[in-house]
């Protein structure tokens, strides 16, 4: 082996130097990108829970949130707002100036709605405008204004139920396994992510069609698994879905709701047909013709109409309180107010209450005649679905449901209503099930 | 020419080196500024606070993010300190939006602003037993604007009640989904339990 000479080392150091000096300044340039403070438009959003359905008599308070760009001094925002309010759902509004209250945690904004309003048969119509005075920024809630707003309706002769106080423990069986799957990336296999200090995330939401085809979405693995007779089959998507909702539609496509609040349809083979942004914030839930519960609106709106998306104007302008013909309302920490509409005519309602408080209601469709709801009683360290199915008398089935959910699923996705069953989406350290429930059959 | 064109190697890869060990160095441009004492502390300011970390993303044991509704570092591996990446994690959210002492034994109100780095003495663990004297349990059937539920894993804030009966919560959720308000069912879940600060104002 030759010894260095001096030309050889010279040229080594400067290399090393010129190396060392040129990756720095690369990663400088990597690094100068973050800006310190962003002067974008000022912030404004809104919050507001509607009074879909009133108790005859019941005096109705309409209170609102204002959510702006955060000041300086660390108060909160300097704001005003009007409501405008109409009896019934036709005619011209009324404009109603907010009082501003002391307390925000029911909404700082609110109105006592007139009684000629809160005592309409019809119900009334409104829509709220609110404003920043720092700014001068304003939002409507909801966003459709006008062409589409909050609508309140009382109850008529509504069916009382008085569910008691839970007992915890008497869960039904399921009366079949329709899916299920082992943890893992194989063909019969779904997927698993996060770890013990992040909590984990398996699939999160599933669907079935109407030959009993179980469509569950492999959020880890990008894929949806279609099970049917124990047969496996998958559709690739090509992206992860994390905490993302599913329907399978009637003509064999697929819609996926993720997190970043984009509905991506896709054909039978996965491609992506379409991608539309959602027009709010927030979403609770989607269902099949691309419906999707939208806040703070509070609203569905449709994303698509027949294969077109819909832009957010238009999903704006479509919004709509009822869905499968239903209202639905859970008041306070344990009632939930159910009513069932016929063109626009409130056919039947039901006022349910519970000594145990509800949680959220995971589902409500009509079943034949009846109405099925899966509601979520919950004490701080116990919870449980409860499955009612509603009649013109009162309750045509009751049993309670084990919650079962080992990983975290979208919020609403724990239950599909098809073919006369119900079914119930559960995990647990070893894989991933759908449990069908047989209803009795409806009238 | 051939020692300076293989040492010029050696000398990137070794900057690379540096490079890797401070990752991504959003941090760079954190500050770790005194917060400022305050005596009021509402809800809906609150509200306000946690609404403008939406979309500047997720950083595990993070509490610094800036207001351009971009995740400037996405996607980066979880659970590690070290990528120092834009944005709170569920606890270091919670804890500024709160406006906690970095001393658990105090309970005013300390202003934190979105550029100082600061995550706060608690975890989601913590905040789920009420630990740290700003801090509480509540039943979660009474949990409103602001309160929050946390289980062993995660935090996140009541933004508003939700017509279904679940909650709009504000939340650093994770890397691939950020800081948002998405709805939840934490309320009725029993792995989650109700949180309060004591001391709002309104």
């Amino acid at each position: 082996m030759r010894r260095p000479g001096f030309r050889s080392l010279a040229g080594g150091a400067a290399g090393i130097a010129a190396g060392v000096i040129g990756g720095v300044v690369l990663a400088s340039a990597s690094t100068a990108g973050p800006t310190p403070v962003a002067a974008g438009p000022p912030l404004i959003d809104a919050t507001h829970v509607p009074p879909v359905l009133t108790v005859r008599g019941e005096p109705v308070r309409l209170r609102y949130g204002l959510v702006c760009t955060p000041r300086g001094d660390g108060l909160p925002c300097d704001g005003s707002g009007t409501v405008y309010l109409r009896a019934g759902q036709t005619g011209r509004f009324h404009a109603y100036p907010l009082e501003r209250g002391e307390e925000s945690k029911d909404g700082r904004y609110f109105l006592d709605v007139p009684a000629i309003f809160a005592s309409s048969p019809g119900g009334f119509s409104y829509y709220a405008v609110l404003r920043d005075e720092a700014t001068g920024a304003t939002v409507s809630i909801p966003a459709g204004g006008e062409g589409a707003p909050q609508v309140s309706r009382p109850l008529r002769d509504p069916v009382t139920l008085d569910l008691g106080r839970h007992v915890f423990g008497e869960t039904r069986a399921p009366n079949g396994r329709a899916a299920h799957a082992r943890w893992g990336s194989s063909a019969d296999e779904v997927g698993l992510a996060g770890s013990r200090e992040l909590g984990f995330t398996g699939p999160s939401s599933f669907d079935v069609e109407p030959d009993g085809t179980v469509d569950l979405l492999d959020s880890v693995n990008g894929r949806i698994q279609r099970s049917s007779h124990g047969r496996h089959a998958v559709v690739t998507i090509g992206r992860t879905a994390e905490l993302a909702d599913l329907a399978a539609e009637p003509n064999g496509s697929f819609d996926v709701l993720d997190a970043q609040d984009t509905l991506r349809r896709y054909r039978a083979d996965g491609s992506e047909q379409w991608a539309q942004k959602l027009a709010e914030r927030t979403w609770a839930r989607l269902d099949r013709g691309s419906e999707v519960l939208q806040e703070p609106s509070e609203q569905w709106m449709p994303l698509a109409e027949t294969d077109r998306p819909l832009a957010r104007a238009e999903q704006r302008r479509a919004a709509h309180f009822d869905h499968h013909a239903l209202l639905v309302d859970r008041v306070g920490e344990g009632e939930l107010r159910v009513a069932q509409l016929r063109g626009n005519t409130l056919a039947r309602s039901w006022r349910i209450t519970s000594d145990t408080p509800l949680g959220e209601v995971q589902l409500a469709e009509p079943h034949g005649n009846d109405v099925v709801v899966v509601t979520h009683p919950y004490t701080d360290d116990r919870d449980e679905f409860v499955v009612l199915v509603l009649g013109d008398r009162g309750l045509t089935e009751r049993f309670a449901v084990a919650s079962g959910s080992w990983t975290e699923t979208a919020p609403l996705a724990r239950f599909r209503l098809a073919r006369g069953g119900l079914y119930r989406l559960s995990t647990t350290p070893a894989g991933a099930y759908v449990d069908r429930f047989d209803l009795e059959v409806p009238q | 020419m051939r020692a300076f064109v293989a040492m010029l190697g050696i000398g990137l890869t070794l900057s690379a080196v540096s490079g890797a060990q401070a990752y991504h160095r959003f941090w760079a441009i954190c500050n770790y500024d005194a917060p400022t004492f305050m005596t009021t502390m509402t809800r809906d300011a609150a509200q306000d606070y946690a609404n403008a970390a939406r979309y500047e993303g997720y950083q595990w044991g993070g509490g610094c993010w800036n207001y351009d509704d971009a995740d400037f570092y996405p996607n980066d591996p979880p659970e590690q300190v070290g990528t120092h990446g834009e944005g709170g994690d569920c606890s270091g959210l919670t804890f500024k939006t709160w406006r906690e002492s970095t001393d658990d034994w105090r309970d005013g109100r300390y202003y934190w602003r979105a550029l100082r780095n600061v995550h706060g003495p608690y975890t989601a663990a913590d905040f789920r037993t009420g630990y740290g004297a700003p801090n509480h349990t509540v039943a979660k059937s009474t949990a409103g604007v602001m309160d929050a539920f946390a289980s062993n894993t995660h935090i996140g804030m009541v933004f508003i009640r939700s017509l279904y009966g679940g909650d709009q919560i504000v939340e650093a959720k994770c890397e691939s989904c950020g800081t948002n308000i998405f709805y939840r069912t934490y309320r009725s879940d029993s792995a989650y339990g109700g949180v309060g600060r004591w001391g709002w104002t309104g």
